[in-house]
C-alpha cells in the first residue's frame, strides 16, 4: 500500500502536464489526487507524532485538546455539512487550493523553527509532499477549466513571531497547524472522492460525516 | 509615635509568616541580614542584642526616651518640653501648659544662655536655633504670671529627618524587577554624615511585606539620587507591588536621639493584563536546579497547574490568580518545558528553558594546515540543555590583531564539529586566541597562546608521482597545498616492497608556496615492485599529515648480479654431459631472465650451445670424457650475468664409505670435517636412491669455510631413502668426499619379510627369509622379530600374538645380516604358528605368519598304543576269572530259576478258586521258597502299617477293583512289589493315550517311607498319575488343600519320587551324590521288570528340578551329564 502511494507521489509532477495535454480527462488526475491525500494523511500521522513529542507534554498527551485560540489565520477545515454539500466543484477545489497554499507556508515556517535536524528533515519531506498535492489540485482545476485563485495580498504569512508572540502560543499554533492539516487532508479525501464519483458514471450517493477528528 | 512602632512591629511579624509561606527562605533571611547593619540604636549596649528583636527594642527605646524627656523637663514646674529637629539646625520644641493655664496665655519663652533672649509667642511650641551643647535653662512665662522652667540639653533633642520622597518607581515585567529612585537631599544636612535607608516592598492587596532591606549611604552636602533594584520571585504581573522608604541620620556631632523618619507614601506597580498572555514569566531561561514561581492571571477559576507532565499544588494569590512553585527544575527538552494552567474553558501556558551556562571550552586547539587560515577546535564540555536561539554562541577573538570570528549554530552539534576558521594575517605568527561561549545563562572562555609556525598540520600530499632515475634510484614528487615558504618541511617516504617489508625514510625539504616537492629515493632493488606513500610535517614537529595515496612502481631492470648456480652430471652411458642450473632468485636476477647461454671450453676449443630460453634449466652436450670448463650465463633485458663455471670431470676419490643419516621434519643435518684443500665451496647433491642414474634431485652450494649444513626441501618425503653426496671444490674441479644414505624420517616397513621353512624335524624348524626391498623398508632395517607358539590354523588363539602371553616365544634378531633361524626344543607332531616381522626406527612392519607341523616321534606313538591295549587285556582276563568263580552267585542273584507252576501243588489245590486269575496263580505258590517275606494288608480306607521298616505299596487299579477285590486280602509276596501304573504321557495326556509300564520300586526296598503325612493331602482326582510312594487320600487335610493343589499342578505327570527335593539331593551333579555316607541315597529311577534295566525317568523339559533327577548306570557311559 505504502509503496503504491509512494509511486503515486513519484509521478506527481507529471500530473499537470498530463492534464495540459487534455487526453485522459480529469478522472485519473482526481484519482491520483485522492490517493495523494490518503498518503499524506499517513505521512502526517508519523510527522505529528514526532513533532508533538518535540513540543513536549502536554501537547503529546492524547487527551490534550485546547480551545482554538490564536491560530486564527489558519484556514479552518471544519464546515457545516449542508454548506459543504452545497459547494460546487470550482468552489470546492478553490477552497482546497487556498487552504493548502496557506498551510504550506505555515509549515515551512515551522520547519525553520525546528531545533533538531531530524525534525527539519521530516518537515521538509512533508512540505515536498504537500507541494505535490498543491500541484495536483492545480492540475485538476486546470483540467476542469477552472482558473487558479489569485494569491491575495499578504497571504504569504511571515512566520516570524513578534515579541508578543510567546513560545507557548507558538507551540499552540504549531499544534493547531498540525491538527488543521489533518482535518484538511481528511476533508480533501472526501472532496476528491465526491469529485471522482461525479466524473464517473452515476453511482450510489455517499453519506458523509464531516467533523474534526483529534489526533 | 510609639503606637506607630508597635503597629509596624505587628505588621512585620505578619509579613514574616507570609514570606515563609509564599517564597523561598532566603528572601526573608536577606531582609534580616540587611537589618543588622544600620546603627540606629541610641544605646550602644543594645546593638549587641540579637537581631531577632530589633523592632521590639526600637519600641522600648522610644518609650524610654519619652520617659526621660518627661523626667528632665519636669524639673522646672513639672511640665513636658519635647524638642525635635529635622536638620540639627532648628529645634522644634513643644510643651504642655500647666494645669489650669490655657495654652493661649503664653507670654514669652526665655532661654538663659543666650543672653536671656526671650521669644514672645502665644502657643505651646517654638522653633529655636540649635543650642550649643550643655544645659540651657528655659523659662516659659504665662500671662497670668505663672512660669515654668526647664533645663534643655542637646542630648534630649530627637533628630527625625523629613520623610524621604521617592522620585520614581518603575518595573521591568519581563525580568520581574523593580527600580526605585529617590533623592537624599543631602544639601540640607551637615556633611559628612551617615544616612541609613530602609525600603519595604509590599504585595497587594493583602499588603504582605515581601521585602525589607536597609543600607547606608553618606550624605556629602549635595543632593544625590539613589537607585535600588529588586527582582521579585513572584512575577510582578501577578500581583500589585508597593514600595515605601524611610531613613535616619547618624551625625556624630549631634548628641541627641536619632530617630527613623516616617515611611514615604507607598508607590505601586501593577500590570495591565492583555488578552494573550496570562502566565508568567514568559519564555524564561533559568539555571537548571534552581527554584522558580509561575503565576497565572485569570478571571475564572484555575483548575490545575502543571509543568511538563507533573501537576503542582496551586498557590492562590488573590482573586483567581494562582501560582505554582517549582523547586530544583530539571534541564529542559529541546523545545523547552511547558508550564500549563487549565481553567474550565481555556488553557494558558508558558515555556521555560532550564539549562546551564556554557562550560569552559575544553581542549581548545588551534593549528593551520596551509598557513592561510587557522582552524581552532574545541570541546564544548557539559551540554547546556539549551538549543535553538538559546544555544551557546561562541566567539573566537585574537587579541593581537583584534579580529574576532563568531560561531553560531542553530542546533546542538557533535563534539567534533566545534571548529572555527580564522583567516591568517600575513606576517603574524604569534596569536593569542580567546574563545568565549555565551548563552542566556552566562558565559565562559578559554584562551590559547600559540606561535602558528609550531602548529602546522599539513594537508594530505596529493599528486604523488614516481620517476625512474636508474634501476635503483627513483624520484618522488607530490603537491602540498599551502604556503610553507618560511619553514622547512619534514616529510616521510614509506617504501614498501611487495614482500611486505616496510621502510620509512625522512626527508627535510625547504618549504614553498603552493608548490610540488621532489625527493630522490635511492638504494632500491632493480626490477622490484615498490609501493610509495608520503606524509609531511614541519621541522618543528606538531602533527603529521595523513598519508598520501599509495603509488606502486616497478623499478627498471639491471644485469643479473651473478651467474646461475650450476651442476653437471654425466649421462648413464657416459657420452653426454648434462648441465643443470638453477633459476636466479629475483633479487639476483634483477629483471626477467630471458635466456641462458651455455658454452664449454677446453684447452683446444670452445663450444657454445644455442641460446636456451628461460623456463629450461638444463642442457645436454655430447663431450669426450676430457676436461672441459662449462660456463653458463643468464641474460635479461639489461644484459648478461657474469658466467658461472664448472669443470666437467670429477677428481676421483677411492676412499669413500657410505654413511647413514636420519633427518627431522623436512630437513636433514649434515656435517663434515674441514678440508683445507677445498678452496672454492662444497656442493651437496641428493637424489632418490631408487631412481636410475644420472640421479639428481637438487644440489646446494655451501661456502668453503662451512663444515655443516642443513638440507631442506619440500620434495623430501618420509620413508624414502635419499642418497646425499658431498663434493669439495678445488681448483681442478669437484671431488666426492662423502656418500650418505639417509631418510628424512624413518617409517615402519610396509611389507613383511618373505620367509620359508627350510627344514622340519620332530623338535626343530629351520626358517629362512629374504631381504625386504629398499622402497618397502622405508627406513634403516634394525632387526627382525620372530614369534612362535603352538597353534593350528584357524584357531582364534593363534591369530594374534599378544606380548606377555606365556605360550608365545619371541626371538629378536638384531643381526640384520642373519637370514636363517633354527627353532629348537619343539614338540613332535605339533602345529606351530610362526610369525616374522621386520622393524626400523619407524616401527614394526606387518607380520608374515606360517603354520608348521613338526614331524612325528614314532617311539612315543608305539608306547602310547601298546599300554592301553595291554591294560585292556589284563582287565578282561581278571573279569573273566572272577565271573567264572562267582558264577553261582551271579546266577542266583540275577537269573534265579523260575519254578514251573504246573508242578506246584498249592496251585492245584486252589485251582478252582484261582482260575481265571493268572496273577493270583503266580503270586500264590505255596511251596515257593520265599526270598523275601512281606506281609501286606490291603485296606480300602487307611492301610495300616504293620511294619514301618518294610513297606510295600499297593497298586490300585480302579478298573480291576471290581473284578478282584483285594480288600482284606493278605498277600505274602515272594518278589519285589510290582507296581503297575498308567503313565500319563504329558504330551499325549489330553488325547488320552496311555501306555502301560510295570515298575519295580527299588527304592522301597531300601528306604523307609518318608513323609507319609505330607503325601496324604494329595487329591487323587488331581494327581491322576502313578504315585508309588503315596497313600490313597482317605482323609483329605483341608488345611493343606491349597498347598496340595499347587503341588498337584507341579507334579502333573509322572513322578516316580513325589518329593522332588530328594531327586535334587541325589543328582549326580550334586556334590552329595559322591558322598558315600549319605543316608538318603536314592536310586531314583525305577527299573522295569520286563527289561530288567533301570529306567530313566522321562525328561521333563518344563521342570528343570527333575532334570537328571535319577542316577542311573547310563550315567557311567556319558561324559556329559546333560547331553
Amino acid at each position: 500500500m505504502l509503496a503504491c502511494l509512494c509511486t503515486v507521489l513519484w509521478h506527481l509532477p507529471a500530473v499537470p502536464a498530463l492534464n495540459r495535454t487534455g487526453d485522459p480527462g480529469p478522472g485519473p488526475s482526481i484519482q491520483k489526487t485522492y490517493d495523494l491525500t490518503r498518503y499524506l494523511e499517513h505521512q502526517l500521522r508519523s510527522l505529528a507524532g514526532t513533532y508533538l513529542n518535540y513540543l513536549g507534554p502536554p501537547f503529546n498527551e492524547p487527551d490534550f485538546n485546547p480551545p482554538r485560540l490564536g491560530a486564527e489565520t489558519l484556514p479552518r477545515a471544519t464546515v457545516n455539512l449542508e454548506v459543504w454539500r452545497s459547494l460546487n466543484d470550482k468552489l470546492r477545489l478553490t477552497q482546497n487550493y487556498e487552504a493548502y497554499s496557506h498551510l504550506l507556508c505555515y509549515l515551512r515556517g515551522l520547519n525553520r523553527q525546528a531545533a533538531t535536524a531530524e525534525l527539519r528533515r521530516s518537515l521538509a519531506h512533508f512540505c515536498t509532499s504537500l507541494q505535490g498535492l498543491l500541484g495536483s489540485i492545480a492540475g485538476v482545476m486546470a483540467a476542469l477549466g477552472y482558473p487558479l485563485p489569485q494569491p491575495l495580498p499578504g497571504t504569504e504569512p511571515a512566520w516570524a513571531p513578534g515579541p508578543a508572540h510567546s513560545d507557548f502560543l507558538q507551540k499552540m499554533d504549531d499544534f493547531w497547524l498540525l491538527k488543521e492539516l489533518q482535518t484538511w487532508l481528511w476533508r480533501s479525501a472526501k472532496d476528491f472522492n465526491r469529485l471522482k464519483k461525479k466524473m464517473q458514471p452515476p453511482a450510489a450517493s455517499v453519506t458523509l460525516h464531516l467533523e474534526a477528528h483529534g489526533f | 509615635m510609639s503606637e506607630s512602632r508597635v503597629a509596624e512591629f505587628g505588621f512585620f511579624t505578619k509579613d514574616r509568616t507570609a514570606c515563609f509561606r509564599l517564597t523561598a527562605p532566603h528572601t526573608a533571611m536577606g531582609a534580616y541580614s540587611w537589618w543588622k547593619e544600620p546603627s540606629w540604636m541610641v544605646d550602644s549596649k543594645r546593638r549587641r542584642m540579637t537581631p531577632n528583636w530589633p523592632w521590639l527594642l526600637s519600641a522600648l527605646t522610644l518609650l524610654q526616651v519619652n520617659a526621660v524627656q518627661a523626667h528632665s523637663l519636669k524639673r522646672g514646674s513639672a511640665q513636658d518640653l519635647k524638642c525635635t529637629t529635622k536638620n540639627m539646625q532648628v529645634w522644634d520644641c513643644t510643651w504642655t501648659a500647666p494645669v489650669g493655664v490655657s495654652p493661649g496665655t503664653v507670654k514669652e519663652v526665655c532661654i538663659k544662655d543666650r543672653l536671656n533672649s526671650c521669644h514672645r509667642l502665644e502657643s505651646t511650641n517654638i522653633k529655636i536655633a540649635a543650642l550649643s551643647p550643655g544645659d540651657h535653662e528655659v523659662a516659659i512665662n504665662y500671662l497670668n504670671g505663672f512660669q515654668s522652667k526647664f533645663t534643655l540639653n542637646e542630648n534630649d533633642v530627637s533628630l527625625i529627618p523629613d520623610t524621604p520622597e521617592s522620585l520614581d518607581l518603575s518595573a521591568d515585567f519581563s525580568t520581574s524587577t523593580l527600580h526605585l529612585r529617590w533623592n537624599d537631599r543631602g544639601s540640607a544636612f551637615p556633611y559628612p554624615c551617615n544616612a541609613t535607608w530602609e525600603i519595604k516592598v509590599l504585595q497587594n492587596p493583602s499588603m504582605e511585606l515581601v521585602k525589607l532591606v536597609s543600607f547606608n549611604t553618606t550624605l556629602s552636602g549635595r543632593d544625590i539620587v539613589h537607585h535600588w533594584n529588586w527582582t521579585s520571585d513572584l512575577p510582578l504581573q501577578c500581583a500589585t507591588h508597593s514600595v515605601g522608604i524611610r531613613w535616619y541620620i547618624d551625625y556624630n556631632r549631634f548628641s541627641g536621639y536619632k530617630v527613623w523618619s516616617d515611611w514615604s507614601p507607598l508607590k505601586n506597580v501593577s500590570w495591565t493584563p492583555n488578552s494573550e498572555t496570562n502566565v508568567f514569566p514568559q519564555d524564561k531561561v533559568i539555571l537548571a536546579g534552581s527554584d522558580i514561581t509561575f503565576c497565572c492571571v485569570s478571571q475564572t477559576k484555575v483548575l490545575s497547574g502543571q509543568i511538563g507532565k507533573t501537576f503542582c499544588p496551586l498557590i492562590h494569590l488573590y482573586g483567581e490568580n494562582v501560582a505554582i512553585h517549582i523547586r530544583n527544575i530539571s534541564v529542559s527538552e529541546n523545545s523547552g518545558t511547558n508550564v500549563v494552567f487549565t481553567t474550565e474553558d481555556n488553557v494558558y501556558g508558558t515555556v521555560v528553558f532550564a539549562g546551564y551556562p556554557p562550560d569552559i571550552p575544553q581542549k581548545l586547539n588551534c593549528e593551520t594546515h596551509d598557513f592561510k587560515e587557522i582552524i581552532c577546535s574545541w570541546n564544548p564540555g557539559r551540554p547546556t540543555g539549551l538549543v535553538g536561539p538559546r544555544n551557546t554562541d561562541y566567539t573566537l577573538s585574537e587579541s593581537i590583531s583584534g579580529k574576532s570570528v563568531p560561531f553560531k549554530r542553530f542546533e546542538t552539534l557533535t563534539n567534533e564539529s566545534y571548529r572555527l576558521a580564522f583567516q591568517m594575517l600575513p606576517g603574524q605568527e604569534i596569536h593569542n586566541f580567546t574563545l568565549t561561549g555565551r548563552n542566556p545563562l552566562g558565559h565562559a572562555e578559554s584562551a590559547v597562546f600559540i606561535n602558528i609556525t609550531e602548529r602546522v598540520a599539513p594537508h594530505v600530499p596529493v599528486s604523488l608521482r614516481v620517476k625512474d632515475i636508474s634501476s635503483t634510484v627513483v624520484t618522488l614528487s607530490w603537491h602540498l597545498p599551502g604556503n610553507f615558504a618560511k619553514i622547512n618541511l619534514l616529510c616521510q617516504v614509506e617504501i614498501c616492497k611487495a614482500s611486505s617489508e616496510r621502510e620509512v625514510r625522512n626527508a627535510t625539504i625547504k618549504g614553498a608556496e603552493e608548490s610540488s616537492y621532489l625527493v630522490a629515493v635511492d638504494k632500491l632493488n632493480p626490477y622490484t615492485l615498490y609501493t610509495f606513500r608520503v606524509r609531511c610535517s614541519t621541522e618543528t614537529f606538531w602533527k603529521w599529515s595523513k598519508w598520501s595515496n599509495e603509488k606502486r612502481h616497478l623499478t627498471t631492470e639491471a644485469i643479473p648480479s651473478r651467474g646461475p648456480d650450476t651442476w653437471r652430471e654425466w649421462s648413464s652411458d657416459g657420452k653426454n654431459l648434462i648441465i643443470y642450473w638453477k633459476p636466479l632468485p629475483i633479487n639476483e636476477a634483477n629483471g626477467k631472465i630471458l635466456s641462458y647461454n651455455v658454452s664449454c671450453s677446453s684447452n683446444e676449443e670452445t663450444q657454445s650451445l644455442s641460446e636456451i630460453l628461460d623456463p629450461q634449466h638444463r642442457a645436454e652436450i655430447q663431450l669426450e670424457k676430457s676436461d672441459y670448463i662449462i660456463s653458463v650465463v643468464a641474460k635479461n633485458s639489461a644484459g648478461s650475468s657474469p658466467p658461472s663455471k664448472i669443470a666437467s670431470m670429477e677428481i676421483p676419490n677411492d676412499d669413500i664409505i657410505v654413511e647413514q643419516a636420519v633427518g627431522m621434519g623436512k630437513r636433514i643435518f649434515l656435517s663434515w670435517h674441514p678440508d683445507p684443500n677445498m678452496t672454492c665451496d662444497y656442493v651437496i647433491k641428493w637424489c632418490n636412491s631408487s631412481r636410475s642414474e644420472p640421479c639428481l634431485m637438487d644440489w646446494i652450494k655451501v661456502p668453503s669455510n662451512s663444515t655443516k649444513t642443513v638440507i631442506e626441501s619440500d620434495q623430501f618425503q618420509p620413508g624414502v631413502r635419499y642418497n646425499f653426496y658431498l663434493y669439495g671444490c678445488t681448483n681442478q674441479g669437484y671431488q666426492l668426499l662423502r656418500s650418505i644414505i639417509g631418510y628424512i624420517e624413518e617409517l615402519a616397513p610396509i611389507v613383511a619379510p618373505n620367509f620359508t621353512v627350510e627344514d622340519t624335524s620332530a623338535d626343530s624348524i629351520l626358517v629362512k627369509w629374504e631381504d625386504i626391498p629398499v622402497e618397502e623398508l622405508r627406513g634403516f632395517l634394525r632387526g627382525y622379530l620372530f614369534y612362535f607358539q603352538k597353534g593350528e590354523r584357524d584357531t582364534p588363539k593363534t591369530r594374534t600374538f599378544e606380548t606377555g602371553h606365556s605360550d608365545i616365544k619371541l626371538k629378536n634378531i638384531t643381526d640384520i645380516s642373519q637370514k636363517t633361524l633354527r627353532i629348537a626344543d619343539l614338540q613332535g607332531k605339533t602345529s606351530y604358528h610362526l610369525v616374522l616381522r621386520a622393524y626400523t626406527h619407524g616401527g614394526l612392519g606387518p607380520e608374515k605368519s606360517m603354520f608348521v607341523v613338526t614331524k612325528e616321534n614314532s617311539v612315543g606313538l608305539i608306547i602310547a598304543i601298546l599300554i592301553p591295549v595291554a591294560v585292556a587285556v589284563i582287565v578282561g582276563v581278571v573279569t573273566s576269572i572272577l565271573c567264572y568263580r562267582k558264577r553261582e552267585w551271579i546266577k542266583e542273584t540275577f537269573y534265579p530259576d523260575i519254578p514251573n507252576p504246573e508242578n506246584c501243588k498249592a496251585l492245584q489245590f486252589q485251582k478252582s478258586i484261582c482260575e481265571g486269575s493268572s496273577a493270583l496263580k503266580t503270586l500264590e505258590m505255596n511251596p515257593c521258597t520265599p526270598n523275601n517275606v512281606e506281609v501286606l494288608e490291603s485296606r480300602s480306607i487307611v492301610p495300616k502299617i504293620e511294619d514301618t521298616e518294610i513297606i510295600s505299596p499297593v497298586a490300585e487299579r480302579p478298573g480291576e477293583s471290581s473284578e478282584a477285590d483285594p480288600e482284606n486280602h493278605v498277600v505274602v509276596s515272594y518278589c519285589p512289589p510290582i507296581i503297575e501304573e498308567e503313565i500319563a504321557n504329558p504330551a499325549a495326556d489330553e488325547v488320552g493315550g496311555t501306555s502301560q509300564v510295570v515298575y519295580i520300586d527299588v527304592q522301597s526296598m531300601y528306604q523307609p517311607q518318608a513323609k507319609p503325612e505330607e503325601e496324604q493331602g494329595i487329591d487323587p482326582g488331581v494327581v491322576a498319575a502313578y504315585k508309588p510312594q503315596m497313600r490313597l487320600p482317605i482323609n483329605s487335610a483341608v488345611e493343606d488343600f491349597a498347598a496340595a493343589e499347587d503341588e498337584a499342578d507341579k507334579t502333573a505327570g509322572y513322578r516316580p519320587q513325589a518329593n522332588v527335593n530328594t531327586w535334587n539331593l541325589v543328582s549326580p551333579d550334586s556334590p552329595r551324590s559322591t558322598d558315600s555316607n549319605s543316608e538318603i541315597v536314592s536310586f531314583g529311577s525305577p527299573c522295569s521288570i520286563n527289561s530288567r534295566q533301570f529306567l530313566i525317568p522321562p525328561k521333563d523339559e518344563d521342570s528343570p528340578k527333575s532334570n537328571g533327577g535319577g542316577w542311573s548306570f547310563t550315567n557311567f557311559f556319558q561324559n556329559k551329564p546333560n547331553d
